[in-house]
C-alpha cells in the first residue's frame, strides 16, 4: 500500500474547552497508482484526514504510513525533504502568489533543492506544454482566467514529480466545464501512475469514471453505507 | 557584589541555564518512563513533539552555561580592580574559597554541556530519534553539575568583599621555597617542553593516522591522548610558556594571558585548546552511538569532522604557544 493508516484519530485543542475531535480511529489503505475520493460533508473530517495523508498535521494517536514511512512524525527536517518528494498539493483555493509569473509558481517547490534556473525552468515548460498553458509563461499569476490557475495548481504539485498528489475540494470554485477538465486530467496523471486523493463532495468528481473508489467520511469516522 | 554588570550577567545566564534545564528534567522523567518508539499512542506522539521544544531548550542552556565560562574569566578580571591585593583574575579568585571551585567546575562543565549537544546533534541527524533516551538520562545526571556550577559562582559573588585583602598572581604562581614542591618545581623547563611537544607530535601523528584510516583503538588513543594533552599544555603554559609571554622570568601567572597587555592572547590560546580537546576527545566518547540504529554514518561523519578540526586547533594552539618561546630563542635568548 502507498497510503496507510491505521487507528488514526485528530484532536484539535485538546484538553480545552474548545476541543474538536476531528478524526475517530480511522484506519484507510490506499495502493498505488488509484484514485480515491474522500466523500464527506462540510465538517466530516475530509480535509483533516487529506491533513494527515499530506503531513500536514501529525495524527493525535494512530500511524500513517506514506510511501513506507510514518513520515508526518518524522524530525521536522526529515519531513519537509520526504514531503517534498512525495507529496504534490493542490488546494481549494489554488495558493497561487498573483504577483509572480506563471512559471515562477510552477518552479516554487524547486527552488528550496537548490535546481539551477535552467533546469527549472525545463521542468515548467515540460508541464506547461503538457497542461496547455505555455502562452501564459511570463504572464503574472493574478492575470489569468480561472481555469489557466487551475492547471497552474496542478503543474506546480507536479513539478517534483511526486507519486501522490493531493486534492482539497479542487473543483469547489470551478463550473461544470472546468471541473470536468479538472478531472480528466486527473486521470490522465492517474494512468500516467500517480496516486490520487481528492476530497469532495461534487457529483462530477465522486461519479467520474476514473475514481476507483469512493470513502465516505462522516463525524470523523470511514462511513461504511 | 552582585550589584555589578559583570555578577548580574553571570547570574541571569546562570539562572536561565538551571531553567530551562530544570523544565527539560521534567521532560527526561517522562521519556525514560514512557518512551517507545514503536507505539502509535498519544503519549509517545505528544513525547515526539515535546522533545524537540525541550531539546533545543537544553541545548540553549547548556550554551548558555558554557559562555558562562568566558564571562565568568572576564568578570574575575574586572573585580580585580576592586579587590584590595588583586592584580588579576587569580586574586578575584582566590579572595573566597568559592571561586577556583566554581571555575574548576565550569571550565569541566564545558566538556559534559558540550558532550550533551553533540549527542542532540547526531541525534536529530537521524529520522528514528535512536538517542533520545540516552541524552535525557544524561541530562539527569548533567543536571547536579549544573546546579553545582551555579551555586558555587552564586557563593563566589556574594561572598566577595572588596575590603579582604586578597594575593597577588605573582605570589600564588610562585615556586615553592625552602625545599617544598608545587606545581612550579615540577620538574625542569626541558622535560616539560619535551613531554609537552612529544604528546603534540604524537597527537598529529595519530589524528593524519585516524583520517588516513579509520581504527576505533586509535581513535581512544587520540582521546584518551587529548585529555593527557589538556592537563599538561595547562601546567607548561604555566610553568613555561607564560613566563616567554610576559617577557618575564618569574612571572607565570596563568591568568594575566588574558589581558589586553598581553593582546588576549590566553583567549586563543585556551580557546584553540580545549575546544581542540573537546573534539578530540568526543570523536572516541561517541563512538558507542554508531551502534544505533541510522547512525553510523552520521557518527563517522562528526568523528572525521572532529580530528580534523582538533588538528587544525591543536597546530593553531602550537602556534601560539610557541611564538614567544621561538621569537625569544632567535633572537638569541638563553635557555
Amino acid at each position: 500500500m502507498l497510503i496507510e493508516l491505521d487507528s488514526v484519530s485528530k484532536i484539535y485543542n485538546q484538553g480545552q474547552p474548545n476541543e474538536v475531535r476531528a478524526l475517530s480511529e480511522v484506519s484507510l489503505a490506499i495502493p498505488p497508482q488509484t484514485m480515491v475520493c474522500l466523500k464527506g460533508p462540510s465538517g466530516s473530517g475530509k480535509s483533516t484526514l487529506l491533513s494527515i495523508i499530506g503531513c500536514i498535521f501529525a495524527p493525535t494517536s494512530g500511524r500513517a504510513t506514506i510511501a513506507g514511512k510514518a513520515l508526518a512524525r518524522l524530525p521536522d527536517r526529515f519531513l519537509t525533504v520526504h514531503r517534498r518528494a512525495t507529496i504534490g498539493f493542490i488546494f481549494q483555493r489554488f495558493n497561487i502568489l498573483p504577483a509572480l509569473s506563471v512559471v515562477d509558481n510552477i518552479t516554487l517547490p524547486l527552488l528550496p533543492l537548490g535546481i539551477s534556473p535552467k533546469v527549472r525552468r525545463e521542468r515548467a515548460v515540460i508541464l506547461m506544454d503538457q497542461l496547455a498553458i505555455r502562452h501564459r509563461e511570463h504572464f503574472p499569476a493574478g492575470q489569468v482566467s480561472g481555469g489557466e490557475l487551475q492547471r497552474v495548481a496542478i503543474a506546480r504539485a507536479l513539478v517534483n514529480d511526486p507519486p501522490i498528489i493531493l486534492a482539497d475540494e479542487p473543483t469547489a470554485h470551478l463550473d461544470s466545464r472546468l471541473s470536468s477538465e479538472f478531472m480528466q486530467i486527473m486521470a490522465d496523471l492517474k494512468h500516467a501512475g500517480k496516486t490520487i486523493v481528492i476530497t469532495s463532495h461534487d457529483p462530477l468528481v465522486t461519479e467520474h469514471p476514473a475514481i476507483d473508489r469512493v470513502v465516505g467520511v462522516k463525524d470523523g469516522r470511514i462511513d461504511v453505507p | 557584589m552582585f550589584l555589578n554588570a559583570w555578577s548580574l550577567a553571570l547570574t541571569l545566564t546562570s539562572i536561565a541555564g538551571i531553567v530551562l534545564g530544570g523544565i527539560a528534567c521534567r521532560t527526561a522523567i517522562r521519556v525514560l518512563r514512557h518512551w517507545n518508539p514503536a507505539s502509535d499512542s498519544e503519549l509517545q506522539i505528544r513525547l515526539e513533539g515535546e522533545i524537540w521544544l525541550s531539546s533545543t531548550l537544553v541545548a540553549y542552556g547548556l550554551g548558555f552555561q558554557i559562555v558562562s565560562l568566558i564571562l565568568f574569566v572576564l568578570a574575575a578580571d574586572e573585580f580585580c580592580k576592586v579587590i584590595v591585593g588583586a592584580m588579576c583574575a587569580t586574586g578575584s579568585l582566590l579572595a573566597n574559597s568559592y571561586g577556583m571551585p566554581a571555575l574548576l567546575v565550569k571550565l569541566v562543565g564545558v566538556f559534559f554541556y558540550g558532550f550533551w549537544i553533540v549527542l542532540h546533534q547526531l541525534d536529530i541527524r537521524s529520522e528514528s530519534y535512536p538517542l533520545v533516551r540516552t541524552k535525557y538520562l544524561y541530562l539527569l545526571l548533567l543536571y547536579p553539575l549544573m546546579a553545582a556550577d551555579v551555586t558555587l559562582q552564586t557563593l563566589y559573588i556574594a561572598g566577595l568583599k572588596p575590603d579582604i585583602i586578597t594575593s597577588c598572581c605573582a605570589v600564588v604562581f610562585a615556586a615553592a621555597t625552602g625545599g617544598g614542591t608545587n606545581l612550579l618545581t615540577l620538574g625542569s623547563e626541558n622535560l616539560q617542553l619535551l613531554l609537552y611537544y612529544l604528546t603534540m607530535v604524537l597527537l598529529l601523528g595519530l589524528g593524519g593516522l585516524l583520517l588516513w584510516r579509520w581504527n576505533r583503538w586509535l581513535q581512544a588513543l587520540y582521546a584518551v591522548g587529548w585529555f593527557w594533552f589538556f592537563g599538561l599544555a595547562l601546567v607548561v603554559i604555566t610553568n613555561v610558556i607564560s613566563s616567554y609571554i610576559y617577557a618575564m622570568p618569574y612571572h607565570h601567572c596563568p591568568f594575566c594571558l588574558l589581558k589586553p597587555e598581553y593582546h588576549y592572547i590566553g583567549f586563543a590560546i585556551y580557546g584553540t585548546l580545549i575546544g581542540g580537546a573537546f573534539l578530540g576527545s568526543s570523536a572516541g566518547l561517541v563512538e558507542p552511538c554508531k551502534r544505533r540504529a541510522g547512525l553510523a554514518e552520521v557518527v563517522a561523519s562528526y568523528q572525521k569532522r572532529a580530528v580534523q578540526i582538533s588538528l587544525i586547533l591543536l597546530l593553531l594552539f602550537a602556534a601560539l604557544t610557541s611564538y614567544h618561546y621561538l621569537l625569544y630563542m632567535a633572537s638569541g635568548g638563553e635557555v
